[in-house]
């Protein structure tokens, strides 16, 4: 009884399912023909630059074996960047290097590398270890971004990131996604980040959402995780409205990092992103869902688009 | 709108599947158990006679199609008799006719049929309703005596049934003087025919059919002669000895009306004598007598027509899907997460083999065996493709030495370790050492008992022998687990995991 009890009280607050995700959104608004746009990295970075939206620079790729024999003489000018899979999901394969010690590269935690493990690693990512499927993959590598300070309190190591829903082009719920202990520095929460829902209206956070669980605080620091004020919040609303014009996919997870100096950067986008973003937010999406399919008309613009988010979506 | 196409494809599928299984039931008599044991009755008649030293012509009345029963076969002993069978035509019935140009001493031929009783109440022939008789002119005193039976009956019963088993125990049974004069008009033989013409007294239709009771074997008996009275809508049978409306149990009708089943001409002496004897038979193979008789074409779709080889094999096929459907249920509904997407029935495939016990152990065995190795080939760096190649290598190996030492320790279970897929297993190494990496052993236990628990559950469901039988029999049914694939396809609602999952959000 109070399994079917919980299951019309999920329903009646228009909580989305996987079931339902699949097929009322994701088969109806993303054409699989748009998948590869944002399956691979390297893609979505070109077609964002042509489009002029920000994202971190690149400063080299690598696709084949060869290639790695340039890898210390390609890396050199660099001492902070980060090494990815293009192909990569949820975090995986991603090598963090933020200084140099003599010889060796220097991982956030202190931790130095070789060369060779360096090297080792990108040649795992070449051959498919963090693809989907094994297939082999390119390796990326690009600007480490420098978190905004108004993270600094609620963020363990690593970068946290915004991951905005935009559905047809409107942004419909928001979080951030904090590192934690566990997540080892990932902004990833199956690995144990924190997801902390956000205002579309006002850019401010709510609460947070851990393992599934609703939290108030941060579970390594203590602090409060709600009125957190995302900077540049306006900006941000637009350049995730604006990726709907880049891939055409209606249904879209955008992940949005916060630079110190360059602001808002897109980081990567997703055609199937996951639902916990309800749990953080404490409310349903359907309803959001909802209710942009019942426009008449959805504006030509991003900004537009963001105006009539900021409206519709008011109350939180 | 893509939701009601969804359910009227769906809809189509079982509809279609479920007749076709439904019209083998019902026409050919397939059984749904496997078990089902059916008697099947060997029926024998003897035409004895004397032969005159002259031509000769035996014609013996058979049965065509006799309400309730399926003719699985007939064959005819004709020694030196030429045979013609003419078929049933107006007021004909079908017959066999017997000549020879000299027939002398003594002979017998012989007409055989196997018959399997569809069901035990005889359905009466629903042929057309006959024309009220007239009242036949008796003499008296019985004249007087039938009337006065007649107004007794009358006022004493509702309708027509219940009026003629009132008569007939009357007439059977009753002291009375009038009942007394009408009795000693018939004879033996003649019993059931006088009853037919008191019955024409009241103006009611009846006719007297000639059958056997299979109910007990016998040998060398005559027909029984059975009552019917047709009430307007159907004929109804009574006993003509006790009045009690209804047949025997099995009964097989020989012929309508007529006592006389043979006409012969140049000989002497004819008689007739009936035998029968059950013979037990699987229900399935009275359903192909029934289906090579009839000839329906409706059991083209079933495996007997392949080699046995390949029945087998399509024997284990036509049970994967049910083991696919499991999956989708245990994925879609229940969000048991799993490796790969069909894994799982690949497993329980293995599992059928190895039997339940010793495959779930085998599969612990291996793939913690070549798990432990996988880590330690992590400490190499190796490349991908020869890393899974090696994974490979060892697989088989593990696979190998179990098989050696169980065969040395004498432990049979542990042989069948051969018929797992290995590269599955590889796979399931490989997926799940990559997970244990990202995201901890719990995510990769968590996936890994997933995974065994679904194989199970595709075992169970892939093994059942009462399922393993309905699929292979009715094939058909194939298109009702496509449906219910369809229909699952178009579920949208939540999983049972992810009730657990936002339980937090169903707080208020």
């Amino acid at each position: 009884m109070l399994f079917f009890d919980t299951w019309l009280r999920l329903r009646n607050a228009g909580i989305l399912g996987l079931n339902a995700r699949n097929r009322d959104y994701i088969m109806r608004h993303n054409p699989r023909r748009r998948y590869p746009l944002v399956d691979d990295k390297l893609t979505t970075k070109r077609l964002a630059i042509e489009a002029g939206i920000a994202v971190p620079q690149l400063y080299a790729t690598f696709e084949t074996e060869h290639d790695l024999q340039k890898l210390g003489e390609r890396l050199a000018p660099y001492s902070e960047f980060v090494i990815k899979p293009a192909h990569g999901s949820g975090g995986s394969g991603v090598l963090v290097i933020d200084g140099r010690r003599k010889d060796l590269v220097v991982k956030p935690d202190g931790r130095g590398l070789s060369l060779e493990e360096v090297e080792f690693h990108v040649s795992n990512i070449l051959s498919g270890v963090y693809s989907l499927g094994g297939v082999r993959d390119d390796a990326m590598v690009e600007y480490r971004v420098r978190v905004d300070p108004i993270f600094d309190p609620v963020s363990y190591q690593g970068v946290p990131d915004i991951r905005l829903l935009v559905y047809r082009g409107v942004p419909t719920m928001a979080m951030v996604r904090l590192p934690t202990r566990q997540s080892d520095g990932k902004a990833n929460l199956h690995q144990g980040a924190v997801g902390v829902g956000i205002e579309i209206a006002t850019g401010l956070t709510v609460h947070g959402v851990w393992q599934n669980r609703i939290v108030a605080e941060h579970p390594d620091f203590g602090v409060s995780l709600s009125h957190i004020e995302i900077p540049n919040w306006p900006r941000l609303l637009e350049l995730g409205a604006r990726c709907y014009e880049l891939t055409g996919l209606g249904y879209l997870g955008v992940d949005i990092v916060i630079d110190r100096t360059h602001g808002p950067l897109l980081l990567e986008l997703n055609a199937r992103p996951g639902l916990a973003i309800q749990i953080a937010n404490r409310r349903g999406l359907r309803g959001r869902l909802e209710a942009i399919d019942r426009l008449e008309s959805i504006p030509g613009t991003a900004v537009e688009r963001c105006e009539l988010a900021r409206e519709l979506f008011r109350i939180h | 709108m893509r939701f009601s196409a969804v359910f009227i494809l769906a809809f189509v599928c079982a509809a279609v599947g479920l007749s076709v299984a439904w019209l083998k039931v019902d026409r050919l008599s397939v059984p749904l158990d496997p078990a089902a044991e059916a008697t099947v009755w060997d029926v024998e008649a003897r035409v004895a006679f004397e032969g005159r030293g002259q031509p000769a012509k035996v014609a013996l009345t058979l049965p065509d199609t006799p309400p309730g029963f399926a003719l699985l076969d007939e064959d005819f002993v004709s020694r030196s008799f030429g045979l013609a069978i003419r078929g049933a035509e107006r007021d004909q019935p079908r017959q066999a006719v017997w000549t020879v140009r000299r027939a002398a001493g003594a002979q017998a031929l012989y007409y055989h049929m196997k018959v399997y009783p569809k069901r035990e109440e005889v359905a009466p022939d629903p042929g057309p309703a006959p024309t009220f008789p007239e009242v036949p002119e008796y003499a008296e005193p019985l004249r007087s005596a039938i009337e006065a039976v007649l107004a007794k009956t009358r006022g004493q019963s509702a309708d027509i049934v219940t009026f003629t088993g009132l008569l007939v125990s009357t007439i059977n049974k009753s002291d009375d003087e009038n009942v007394k004069l009408i009795r000693k008009s018939a004879t033996e033989e003649t019993w059931a025919k006088m009853l037919t013409e008191v019955l024409a007294g009241a103006r009611i239709p009846s006719r007297i059919v000639y059958g056997l009771p299979l109910e007990q074997e016998f040998v060398d008996m005559p027909l029984t002669p059975w009552l019917e009275v047709h009430d307007g809508e159907r004929w109804h049978g009574f006993d003509p000895q006790s009045g009690r409306n209804g047949y025997p149990m099995n009964f097989l009708i020989w012929s309508y009306d007529d006592p006389h089943i043979t006409v012969a001409k140049g000989v002497r002496g004819v008689e007739v004598g009936f035998s029968a004897n059950k013979t037990p038979m699987t229900q399935l193979s009275v359903a192909n007598r029934v289906e090579s008789k009839l000839d329906t074409g409706l059991m083209a779709l079933s495996l007997q027509d392949l080699p046995v080889r390949t029945q087998n094999v399509y024997r284990v096929l036509l049970m994967v899907p049910l083991g696919a459907f499991v999956i989708v249920l245990m994925r879609g509904l229940v969000g048991v997460p799993t490796f790969g997407t069909f894994m799982p029935v690949l497993v329980a495939l293995a599992f059928r083999e190895t039997k339940l016990m010793a495959g779930i152990a085998l599969f612990l065995i291996v793939v913690s065996a070549g798990l432990a190795i996988r880590v330690a080939l992590t400490q190499l760096r190796l490349l991908l493709m020869p890393r899974l190649a090696s994974v490979l290598v060892i697989v088989i190996g593990l696979m190998l030495g179990i098989s050696l030492l169980s065969a040395k320790l004498g432990i049979e279970q542990g042989l069948s370790i051969a018929l797992f897929p290995m590269v599955i297993l590889t796979m399931t190494i490989e997926r799940m050492s990559i997970v244990w990496e990202e995201r901890g052993p719990a995510t990769a236990i968590k996936e890994f008992l997933g995974s065994l628990f679904v194989a199970v559950g595709g075992y169970f469901a892939m093994t059942e022998p009462r399922l393993v039988y309905l699929m292979s029999t009715f094939p058909e049914l194939l298109l009702v687990v496509l449906a219910m694939c369809l229909c699952f396809g178009a579920y949208t609602g939540y999983r049972l995991s992810e009730i657990l999952r936002f339980r937090d959000l169903a707080k208020r």
